[in-house]
């Protein structure tokens, strides 16, 4: 018996070695271990056994069918395996990708900063009047400060925005004191191109209003801003600057990331570059956006987004920006 | 503004204690931003003042000579020469060999045989002036032997300080006021100036002043019996070191003064001047300036007129005219004040901006007209002691300026500082900077000094400005704003701004562009469209402010075709349309022109897939009648959500696209973005799912030639069963549309005989509306 078993089990694998397709091996399993196989009838014939015998035999009978159920199943199974392999799954292609503009990717840093820290992104118009862009920010008619900025004056009486200070005003109309306003937006200065001079460029403006407000929390949110954005220790100075919508006023640079500091035309050979115009909000301001400047203090910054862009990616020629050459966008990604 | 620190040392006591190669890292965070600092007079050693005792003609040379010169050793050097003004009894520059020049070391050689020890150098050879006529001519009493650097101010540290970042502080317009600065950044004492007293004891000239509003002061004052209008080399020297020409002592004098205080001034021949008058200029009269340009006036323009006639332009420019003679012994001296916003207006208007009016603009202090004259003269006399005045200081100074008066309130002073300063603190800052305080309770009472007056000083948080400076920026501690858990009111453009172009990047792999707000002058040429709108004044090139966002991106389209057979870009951005801002979303896909169906349905099912990913809105597409003749007029449709026009899609025309490329398709979406902004998202609720099994059947419908799927889109519209879960277009083939319908019911399994009726009355219908399908 234990024999005939042994010899059932050898035969099946025999058999089996011979199948190279999966109907093979199906008949192969009838034949073996199917209702009419040998190990079924000797299975059946248990019953008629004697007690000495089936205690003897039983459990070995059982387990061959078991083994050659077994041997069957792995069969098919490494058969299937086999035949699903049937492409180069070493081919290897590009992917195609699109890209948000390098001022987009930087503006979404910093708004996503000063929103955790509870400003509100606004934006105002590009076309502007003198009064936003300039008088109700302390700017008057024949005052140098327009010199400063190269206007585009346009037929209708309006001007293309030199800055995003507009947004001062426009946001204290809008939402009174206390206030934490931000907004990115497009600006304009008539100036000739090269490769550092853009006519047309991104700032992102700011403006914190509240009851005593202080220098040192303008400089709080400045350093966090740019710790976050460049997300390394910067080299930054704070120096004396003049702006009339602020007083006092303040210019932060930064060390030159495209020369290290070393000079080069990007920093016009200085090795810092002026990256934040800030100062505590001039009275008038205050009162131009119907604040009360005896009662509120506050802040106001304006970053170059075009140029923190051309920081952050090493971008030697401020052209490509607003060139929509996909050569150069395409490399930006989405983050 | 380039700076001497020679020059600053003059005016500040104990100056050698100052590191005069660093302080100016301080200065940039005190004051002003310094854009470079440079030493000169490093480059030459070993020369001295030395006496040419013997010249004789070089035997092979027509113009070198061999000197004898004596530099206080112990025999005369030998050195060949090839300078014009050599003689016997000159005392020059001589390099001794081994000495340096430019950083390059002289050594003894011969000169076409002759041995040369060193050399005698010119001021341009010693880099002190541009002058290379001849070699260095020092005054007979110059000390022979004497190193050129003990006897000259050679070695200098030239500072340039940024000319914007002085824009607000007219007293840093001038040396003197720079030294100021210094002085109180390390804790200094600035010198007075040494001045001389005019005695009142002649005529008045004849002044006046038409407009005290335009001029603030006049003063003027005649000198005579001057003999000697030779500028000293140290003037000479520190002149040149900042970047100006010497001329005459008269006129350099004039200049230094400017460089010193600030204080432009002019001086006239005497002998022309008859009576001064500054009065405003008549239109269309013409001038010609010391340029030699003839300038074309307007009444706009102040000028100083002598007699009947011009004489120059106030705070300009003077004159061809009025210029000094070399043969003049009397100088009129003129130190004036003038209105800052008319002398800027009149440069500007002029293409003028000379020092002098960079000066004016900044509204200087009207006191100082006579502190530079007296100070003038003081220099002048060291050169001519025998000068005479030939009338009385005369000044005219209608409105005095006086001292302003502030009261900074401590309160104020704590909440900007974030910290209390002491009383004692707060004054010696002041003080330094020259303003006069007093200390109370609760404020101080501070006296700004006119220097100080003009402009920028008005207010207390001017004060404050000048306290945070000096007190030090770097000594500032950052401090966090106080937590505010008001939840910030969004306005959400901003954010929806992002989502769409992070959207149209990551599912469409889109290239996002900025662009210009105007039209490109050559692409509107290259594709003969004409466009009108609002225009930028004075610009003849890129003037028209775009009104189709699309269309305004063409010259990006071009540039990309260079590169690319097919690109999708898009931008967010602002047109003007009827005089107003507008936001605009345009999107724009370029493809050969056998792909025409396939990008414009992609155009259609790009804008549906917007709407219903981020306002859950779905869009109807209406045919355009575009007006825009470069837009095709059959294939534009008009984007409609809520029944409302959203924007539109268009094709290029083909004319126009061919002039940018052949064979060629553009298709462009313009989304009014402000409106896209206001639409509420449609709220989501969950929908019921059958527990029972769908079915799905598909027809396929036969339309006659010559109608659109619109057609057929109306007929089965019409067509209702309570059974129809959905239906839409899977497939077409030539005149041929597969719909699939997917049938359900939420109570019960279809049977075979529901199908059949269903299928029944759907090809009915479609008969009745003179359809064909195949069955």
């Amino acid at each position: 018996m234990e024999k005939e078993l042994e010899s059932l089990i050898a035969n099946l694998k025999k058999e089996l070695k011979e199948c190279s397709k999966e109907a093979d091996i199906l008949n192969v399993k009838s034949k073996y271990v199917g209702k009419k196989s040998r190990i079924t009838e000797i299975l059946a014939s248990l019953k008629d056994m004697s007690v000495e015998d089936k205690r003897k035999y039983g459990s070995l009978i059982n387990n061959t069918k078991k083994e050659m159920e077994s041997i069957v199943a792995s069969t098919l199974e490494s058969l299937e395996n086999k035949v699903n392999i049937t492409f180069d799954d070493t081919l290897d292609y590009d992917i195609e990708n699109g890209s948000l503009h390098p001022v987009t990717i930087v503006a979404k840093e910093v708004t996503d900063c000063l929103k955790k820290m509870g400003f509100t992104v606004v934006s105002g118009p590009e076309m502007e009047s003198e009064y936003y862009n300039f008088e109700a920010l302390n700017v008057p008619k024949d005052h140098p400060a327009r010199d400063m900025q190269d206007t585009y004056y346009l037929d209708n009486g309006m001007l293309l925005r030199t800055q995003t200070s507009d947004n001062q005003i426009r946001g204290m109309e809008n939402y009174g004191a206390p206030l934490r306003i931000c907004a990115p937006g497009r600006t304009f200065r008539n100036e000739d191109l090269d490769a550092n001079h853009e006519n047309t460029f991104f700032q992102i403006e700011g403006m914190v209003i509240d009851e005593n407000i202080s220098i040192e929390n303008l400089m709080y949110v400045m350093q966090e801003l740019l710790s976050e954005v460049f997300k390394t220790d910067l080299k930054v100075r704070l120096r004396p600057g003049f702006f009339p919508f602020t007083e006092p006023s303040y210019e932060m640079d930064m060390s030159c990331v495209i020369c290290g500091g070393k000079g080069c035309p990007t920093c016009k050979n200085g090795g810092w570059i002026e990256l934040i115009g800030c100062g505590m909000v001039h009275p008038n301001v205050l009162r131009a956006g119907g604040i009360d400047p005896e009662k509120y203090t506050g802040f106001a910054f304006g970053i170059g987004l075009t140029r923190l862009a051309m920081m952050k990616y090493k971008i030697s020629d401020i052209r490509v920006l607003n060139s929509g050459d996909i050569r150069y966008l395409k490399n930006f990604d989405i983050k | 503004m380039l700076i001497s620190c020679n020059k600053l040392k003059s005016h500040i006591k104990n100056s050698e204690d100052i590191d005069w190669l660093n302080i100016w890292n301080t200065f940039t965070i005190r004051t002003a931003e310094v854009e470079g600092v440079k030493k000169v007079g490093d480059q030459i050693d070993n020369i001295v003042i030395a006496e040419i005792v013997e010249c004789v003609e070089h035997p092979d040379s027509d113009h070198m000579h061999i000197l004898k010169v004596n530099c206080g050793e112990s025999e005369p050097i030998q050195v060949v020469c090839g300078a014009p003004n050599v003689r016997v009894g000159l005392k020059t520059a001589y390099v001794k060999v081994g000495g340096h020049i430019d950083g390059i070391e002289i050594k003894a050689r011969p000169l076409r045989g002759v041995l040369s020890n060193g050399m005698c150098c010119s001021g341009r050879e010693l880099g002190i002036s541009d002058n290379h006529d001849g070699i260095l001519e020092f005054p007979s009493d110059a000390p022979v032997g004497t190193n050129v650097k003990d006897y000259l101010p050679i070695d200098d540290i030239i500072v340039e300080i940024d000319n914007k970042s002085l824009t607000n502080r007219p007293d840093l317009w001038g040396h003197y006021g720079i030294a100021r600065e210094i002085a109180a950044i390390t804790d200094h004492e600035l010198l007075p100036l040494d001045l001389i007293e005019i005695p009142n004891d002649k005529k008045d000239l004849e002044i006046t002043i038409k407009d005290p509003n335009l001029c603030y002061r006049y003063t003027g004052l005649k000198v005579d019996n001057l003999k000697n209008n030779k500028t000293p080399l140290d003037m000479q020297i520190f002149l040149y070191y900042v970047g100006m020409r010497s001329i005459s002592l008269f006129v350099d004098l004039t200049n230094y003064l400017m460089l010193e205080l600030g204080q432009p001034m002019h001086a006239f021949d005497s002998r022309v001047v008859k009576k001064i008058e500054v009065g405003l200029a008549s239109d269309g009269d013409t001038y010609t300036t010391l340029d030699g340009v003839e300038r074309k006036l307007t009444k706009d323009n102040l000028m100083i007129k002598n007699g009947d006639k011009y004489f120059g332009i106030a705070g300009v420019m003077g004159g061809l005219d009025s210029e000094i003679l070399s043969d003049t012994d009397s100088i009129f001296l003129e130190s004036a004040n003038f209105n800052a916003g008319s002398i800027r207006k009149t440069a500007v208007a002029l293409g003028l901006r000379t020092e002098a009016s960079a000066r004016y603009e900044k509204s200087l202090d009207p006191n100082m007209t006579i502190i530079a004259i007296k100070r003038l003269v003081y220099l002048l006399k060291k050169e001519n002691p025998d000068l005479v005045f030939g009338s009385n200081l005369t000044d005219v100074y209608p409105t005095k300026l006086e001292e302003g008066h502030i009261t900074l309130h401590k309160n104020i002073l704590d909440i900007y500082m974030g910290r209390t300063l002491s009383d004692e603190v707060v004054t010696n800052m002041l003080e330094k900077l020259g303003f006069k305080i007093k200390t109370n309770k609760d404020a101080y009472e501070v006296t700004v000094p006119t220097f100080r007056a003009t402009k920028d000083v008005k207010i207390e948080q001017d004060l404050i400005e000048e306290i945070a400076r000096m007190y030090g920026l770097e000594n500032f501690e950052a401090k966090p704003l106080k937590l505010d858990l008001t939840i910030a009111e969004h306005e959400t453009i901003y954010n929806q701004e992002y989502e769409v172009k992070n959207l149209l990047a990551t599912k469409y792999d889109m290239h996002e562009v900025n662009s210009y707000i105007w039209y490109d002058t050559e692409t509107l040429k290259k594709l003969g469209i004409e466009k009108n709108g609002v225009k930028l004044l004075g610009k003849s090139e890129n003037n028209i402010l775009r009104d189709d966002l699309s269309f305004s991106l063409m010259n990006i389209v071009d540039l990309n075709f260079k590169n690319y057979h097919k690109f999708n870009i898009f931008e967010i951005a602002t047109i003007i349309e009827n005089n107003e801002n507008k936001r605009v979303l345009s999107i724009i896909l370029a493809d050969d022109e056998k792909n025409i169906e396939t990008i414009y349905m992609q155009a259609k099912s790009i804008v549906k897939y917007l709407f219903k990913m981020l306002k859950n809105k779905s869009v109807t597409f209406t045919n355009n009648v575009n007006e825009k003749s470069y837009y095709d007029t059959s294939l534009g449709k008009v984007i409609n959500v809520d029944n409302t026009k959203l924007g539109e899609i268009n094709v290029l025309s083909k004319v126009v696209t061919n002039k940018l490329a052949k064979k060629k398709v553009i298709v462009c979406i313009d989304i009014d973005f402000d409106k896209y902004v206001r639409i509420i998202p449609t709220q989501k609720l969950a929908t019921e799912v059958s527990k029972y099994p769908t079915v799905e059947l598909d027809y396929t419908i036969i339309m006659p030639n010559n109608t659109k799927y619109d057609t057929l889109k109306q007929v089965l519209s019409d067509f209702k069963s309570n059974l129809i879960k959905s239906y839409s277009l899977v497939g077409t083939y030539e005149n041929k549309y597969t719909i699939r319908y997917i049938l359900g019911s939420n109570t019960k399994t279809l049977e075979q005989k529901d199908l059949t009726n269903f299928k029944d009355r759907f090809i009915e219908h479609i008969k009745n509306n003179n359809l064909s399908i195949i069955e």
